[in-house]
C-alpha cells in the first residue's frame, strides 16, 4: 500500500529549530526534532514502535495532544502502554518547541497508511453513523467539536485508542474533557469485533 | 507443619527426574557455547577496475565491518549514521559526552581521565569470540582482562542472613560443601555407583570430596577456602564459621551465584583498554572518512539494478544511488521508513521484538571496594538494581566509575522512572551492600536502551517461547536473511540466532558479504 514517490531534495525550513548547547564547554548539541525516530519517515507512522501517523494531522489537534502528554492528562494510566511510551517524549517540550514541531509536521506530505485490520465494513458503516456527527461523514474531523480526522490514520492505532477509551485508560484523567466524551462513545462498540468493524469502515473513507 | 525431606528422598527425587546414565552419555553433547574458536578468513573478490557502490545504513559494528572489508576490496562505500556517533550499542561514556535518551538527555560529568569511563552497552569480550578478537588484533586495539567472577564480591538478598551481604566465596564454598556431602553420602551408600566401574566410582568420589572440601567421614565442616577469620600469616589461620545451608536456601541467589559465569560469560573475558568504543575507533581509523553523521536514512527503494537511498542531513533530504545496501538499522525502526519491501519481508521486520536493557553508573569519590579487598568483579543483589560492577582498570587510583545497576531483561522498571527516581533507587539498593554508598558516589548517569535515540531497545527478540524457535519464526528469520533482489541485506546481531553479542554482529556481516561475493563473482565471470 505504500505509494512510491519521487524523492526530491527537500529543503525544510531552517527556522526556529532550536539547538541547545551548554555554553561553558563545547558539547554535542541536540534538538527536539526526534519524533521521526518513532513516528517514521516524514511522520508516516511506524507499526514497529506502535507510533501513529503524524503527517497531515490538524495543527490544533497535534498541539492539544502534545500538551496533554506534557501535562500528564494523557499517557499516565498504567495500562496505557503506548501512551506511556509517548508521554516522556513530550514532558520536557517548551511551548516554543511545540510550535516548531507543529511547523515541521506541517511540512510532511500526507500519505494514507497501509490497511492491516480486517472487519465487516457494512456492520462498521452502521456503527459509524453515530461517530459521524462529530468526526464527519468522511472521518475528516471537525475542529469546532474538537474531534480529529480519523481517515487515513493507522488502523492498528485507531483500534488501540478505541480499546483504551472503552477501558478508561485514555480520557479518564481530570482535565481531559475531550477524551472523556470519547469514553462514552466507545461504550457503543460492544466488543473487539465491533471495534474492528468500525475501523475497517473508517479505512474506506477519504483515502486519496 | 512442613515435612522435612530426607537426603535419601531428595536424591531419589533427583534420580527420577534425570538419571545418571543419561548424563554420562550426554557429556560431550552439552554444548553451552556456539561453535566458534578460530576466526574465519574472509575470501572476498577484489574488484580491481570494476566500480561498485555500497551504502551501509547505520554505523553499528556490523555496518563498520562491511565498510572495512568491502573497502579493502575496492568497493565505494558510504556509511549513513543517524546519530552523532557511530557504534550504536557499543557506547562508552566519558567526561562531557551526550547520552541521547529521548526525553531525558544527559551530559556525563565524570572527571576527565582515561580510566574514568563507562561501557554503557557492550562491556565484555568472551575469549571464544574469535572473529571479534581477530579484528582487535588487526586494528591494533589494546586489550586487557575483564574481571567478572570475583570471589570477594558480595551477594545480597533481603531474605537471606537478615539481608547481610555475604562474600561470593563464603556462599559458594558452603553450598559446594553441603552439596558434596550429600553426594558423597549417597555414593558410599551404593545409591549412585551402579553405572560406574569401581575405579570410576573412586575417582568420582574424590572429585566430590575436593569439590566440596569435605573432611574425614565425608562431612562438610566449613573450609579454609573462604579465607581466614583471623591470622593466617604470622599466626595460624582461624577458619570462618560455617553458614547453615538452610540459611542460604532462604535466599534466591543460588542460581545467579553459581551460573553467572558459564557459557559466553565464562572466564577469561577481555575488554579494550580505555573503553569498548576503542573497537569502533579502530574501524573508524580505516573507514572514518566514509561516514556521514547525523544522516538519518529516510527511504530505501530496492530496484532491479540497485537501491535508491534517501537520507536527511542538516534539514536537507539527500539521495544516494548504490548497487548494494547493508542495513543494520534496528528492524522495528526500518519498518517506519519509506520502503518498497514485500509483504512477507515487512511481516518479518515487524515480528522482531526488542529486549529492554538498562544500565546506570556512578563516579566513586574513592575506590572504597579496594579497601574491602575487591579488585574488579561483580556483586549481585536480589533487588531491581541487581548488580554492582567494580572496575578492573585504574587500580589504586583516586577514583573510579562503577556500574550501579544492570537489568538486561526487564529494564522498563527503571526506564519508566524519572532520572531522580532512578538514581535514588540505585542508591538505596546499593547501600545494602556498601552502607556508606550514598556518600561515596556522585555524578550519576543512566542509560535506558529502550529510549536511546535511533536504537529504542537492545537485543532482537525473535523467540517468543523459552523452549526455542517455532517453525514460523525460523521461516520469518530466513525470509529476512535473504537479500532483496540480491541488493538489500539486513545485518547486525538481529540477523543471527545468538543476539546481543558483538561477535554475532560481525558474523552477520560476514554471512552477507559472502552471499554478495558469490553474486559479484558470477556477474563478473
Ligand atoms: C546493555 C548492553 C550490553 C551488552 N553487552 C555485550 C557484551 O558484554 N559483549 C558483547 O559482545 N555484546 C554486548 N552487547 C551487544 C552488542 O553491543 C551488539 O550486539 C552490537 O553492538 C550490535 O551491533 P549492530 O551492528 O547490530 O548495530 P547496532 O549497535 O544495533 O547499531 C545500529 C546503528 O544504526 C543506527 N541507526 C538507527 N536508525 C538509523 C537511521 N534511520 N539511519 C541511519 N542510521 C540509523 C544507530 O544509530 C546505530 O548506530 C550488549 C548490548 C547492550 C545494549
Ligand atoms: C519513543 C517513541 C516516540 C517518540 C520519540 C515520539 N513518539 Fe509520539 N507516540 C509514540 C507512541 C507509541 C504513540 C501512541 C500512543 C498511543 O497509542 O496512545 C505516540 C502518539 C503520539 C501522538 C498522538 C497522536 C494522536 O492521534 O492522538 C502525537 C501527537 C505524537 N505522538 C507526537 C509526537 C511528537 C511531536 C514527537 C516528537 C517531539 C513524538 N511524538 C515522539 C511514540 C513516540
Ligand atoms: C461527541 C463527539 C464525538 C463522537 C460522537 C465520537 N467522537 Fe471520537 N473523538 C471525539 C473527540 C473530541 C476526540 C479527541 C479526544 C482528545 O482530544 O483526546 C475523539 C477522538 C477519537 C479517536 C482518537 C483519535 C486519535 O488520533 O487519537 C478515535 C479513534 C475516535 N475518536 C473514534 C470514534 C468512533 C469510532 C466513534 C463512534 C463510535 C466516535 N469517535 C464518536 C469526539 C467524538
Amino acid at each position: 500500500m505504500i505509494r512510491k514517490r519521487l524523492l526530491v531534495i527537500l529543503v525544510l525550513a531552517l527556522s526556529v529549530h532550536s539547538i541547545q548547547v551548554n555554553a561553558a564547554e563545547e558539547r554535542e548539541p541536540y534538538d527536539d526534532r526526534y519524533c521521526t525516530t518513532c513516528h517514521g519517515t516524514d511522520g508516516r507512522g511506524n507499526y514497529g514502535v506502535q507510533a501513529p501517523r503524524l503527517a497531515g494531522m490538524e495543527a490544533w489537534y497535534l498541539k492539544r495532544q502534545l500538551e496533554n502528554f506534557r501535562s500528564g492528562v494523557r499517557g499516565t494510566h498504567p495500562r496505557d502502554i503506548e501512551g506511556i511510551a509517548m508521554r516522556p517524549m513530550a514532558s520536557k517540550l517548551s511551548d516554543e518547541s511545540i510550535a516548531d514541531i507543529i511547523d515541521w509536521v506541517g511540512s510532511w506530505e500526507y500519505i494514507p497508511t497501509e490497511v492491516t485490520i480486517e472487519g465487516d465494513e457494512t456492520a462498521g458503516a452502521q456503527l459509524y453513523a453515530q461517530c459521524a456527527s462529530c468526526h464527519g461523514q468522511n472521518a475528516e474531523g471537525n475542529e469546532a467539536l474538537g474531534a480529529p480526522a480519523l481517515q487515513g490514520q493507522n488502523d492498528w492505532y485507531l483500534v488501540t485508542q478505541l480499546k483504551n477509551f472503552k477501558n478508561g485508560w485514555r480520557g479518564a484523567e481530570s482535565g481531559d474533557a475531550f477524551g472523556a466524551q470519547m469514553i462514552g462513545m466507545a461504550q457503543m462498540l460492544s466488543d473487539d469485533d465491533a471495534i474492528n468493524n468500525v475501523v475497517s469502515y473508517i479505512n474506506t473513507l477519504g483515502r486519496k | 507443619m512442613t515435612r522435612l525431606v530426607t537426603r535419601r528422598e531428595f536424591l531419589n527425587l533427583l534420580g527420577t527426574t534425570g538419571g545418571t546414565a543419561a548424563a554420562l552419555k550426554a557429556g560431550t553433547a552439552l554444548g553451552l557455547l556456539p561453535a566458534t574458536g578460530t576466526a574465519k578468513a574472509l575470501d572476498l573478490l577484489a574488484l580491481g577496475s570494476n566500480n561498485k557502490k555500497v551504502a551501509v545504513l547505520g554505523g553499528g559494528l556490523s555496518g563498520l565491518t562491511v565498510a572495512h572489508e568491502l573497502g579493502k576490496r575496492g568497493y565505494d562505500v558510504t556509511i549513513l549514521e543517524a546519530s552523532h556517533r557511530c557504534g550504536g550499542r557499543i557506547m562508552t561514556v566519558r567526561h562531557g559526552d551526550l547520552i541521547d535518551e529521548i526525553g531525558n538527555r544527559q551530559y556525563c560529568e565524570f572527571d576527565d581521565e582515561p580510566h574514568m569511563y563507562f561501557n554503557a552497552g557492550a562491556a565484555r569480550i568472551p575469549s571464544l569470540h574469535s572473529n571479534l578478537l581477530a579484528y582487535c588484533k588487526e586494528l591494533e586495539i589494546e586489550l586487557e582482562v575483564f574481571v567478572g567472577e570475583n570471589n570477594n564480591a558480595y551477594l545480597q538478598d533481603d531474605a537471606m542472613l537478615g539481608g547481610k551481604p555475604v562474600r561470593a566465596n563464603d556462599y559458594k564454598t558452603n553450598i559446594r560443601g553441603f552439596l558434596s556431602e550429600m553426594l558423597a553420602k549417597s555414593m558410599s551408600e551404593q545409591q549412585m555407583d551402579e553405572p560406574f566401574t569401581e575405579s570410576e566410582a573412586e575417582s568420582l568420589l574424590s572429585i566430590i570430596r575436593s569439590f566440596g572440601d569435605l573432611s574425614e567421614g565425608d562431612l562438610y565442616q566449613g573450609s579454609f577456602r573462604t579465607g581466614y577469620k583471623s591470622g593466617g600469616f604470622l599466626t595460624h589461620g582461624v577458619q570462618h564459621d560455617m553458614i547453615a545451608f538452610r540459611d542460604l536456601l532462604a535466599g534466591q541467589m543460588g542460581r545467579r551465584a553459581l551460573s553467572a559465569y558459564e557459557g559466553d560469560y565464562g572466564p577469561c573475558l577481555l575488554q579494550p583498554t580505555g573503553g569498548m568504543d576503542n573497537i569502533i575507533a579502530g574501524f573508524l581509523r580505516k573507514v572514518g572518512e566514509r561516514v556521514k553523521y547525523r544522516a538519518m536514512v529516510a527511504a530505501i527503494q530496492v530496484r532491479d539494478d540497485g537501491v535508491e537511498i534517501a537520507y536527511d542531513q542538516d534539514d536537507v533530504r539527500h539521495k544516494l544511488d548504490v548497487d548494494y545496501c547493508f542495513n543494520c538499522i534496528p528492524t522495528h525502526l526500518t519498518v517506519g521508513l519509506d520502503h518498497n519491501f514485500s509483504g512477507d519481508y515487512v511481516k518479518a521486520l515487524k515480528y522482531v521484538k526488542r529486549g529492554q536493557a538498562y544500565k546506570a553508573a556512578f563516579q566513586a569519590k574513592e575506590r572504597f571496594w579496594e579497601k574491602e579487598a575487591i579488585y574488579g568483579g561483580i556483586s549481585r543483589m536480589n533487588n531491581r538494581s541487581s548488580e554492582i560492577w567494580y572496575p578492573p582498570h585504574g587500580i589504586h587510583k583516586d577514583k573510579g566509575v562503577i556500574l550501579a545497576a544492570y537489568d538486561f531483561g526487564g529494564g522498563m522498571y527503571h526506564t519508566m522512572m524519572s532520572q531522580e527516581e532512578r538514581v535514588e533507587a540505585h542508591l538505596s539498593d546499593g547501600e545494602k551492600i556498601h552502607p556508606d554508598y550514598r556518600n561515596l558516589v556522585e555524578k550519576p548517569i543512566t542509560i535506558a536502551w529502550h529510549r536511546m535515540n535511533h536504537m529504542l531497545g537492545c537485543a532482537a527478540r525473535w523467540r517468543t517461547s523459552f523452549r526455542g524457535w517455532t517453525a514460523e519464526e525460523e521461516e520469518l528469520y530466513h525470509t529476512l536473511q535473504a537479500p532483496v533482489n540480491g541488493r538489500h541485506y539486513v545485518i547486525g546481531d538481529q540477523m543471527t540466532m545468538h543476539s546481543a553479542w558483538m561477535e554475532s554482529a560481525i558474523l552477520s556481516a560476514h554471512w552477507a558479504m559472502e552471499d554478495l561475493d558469490q553474486r559479484v563473482r558470477a556477474e563478473l565471470a
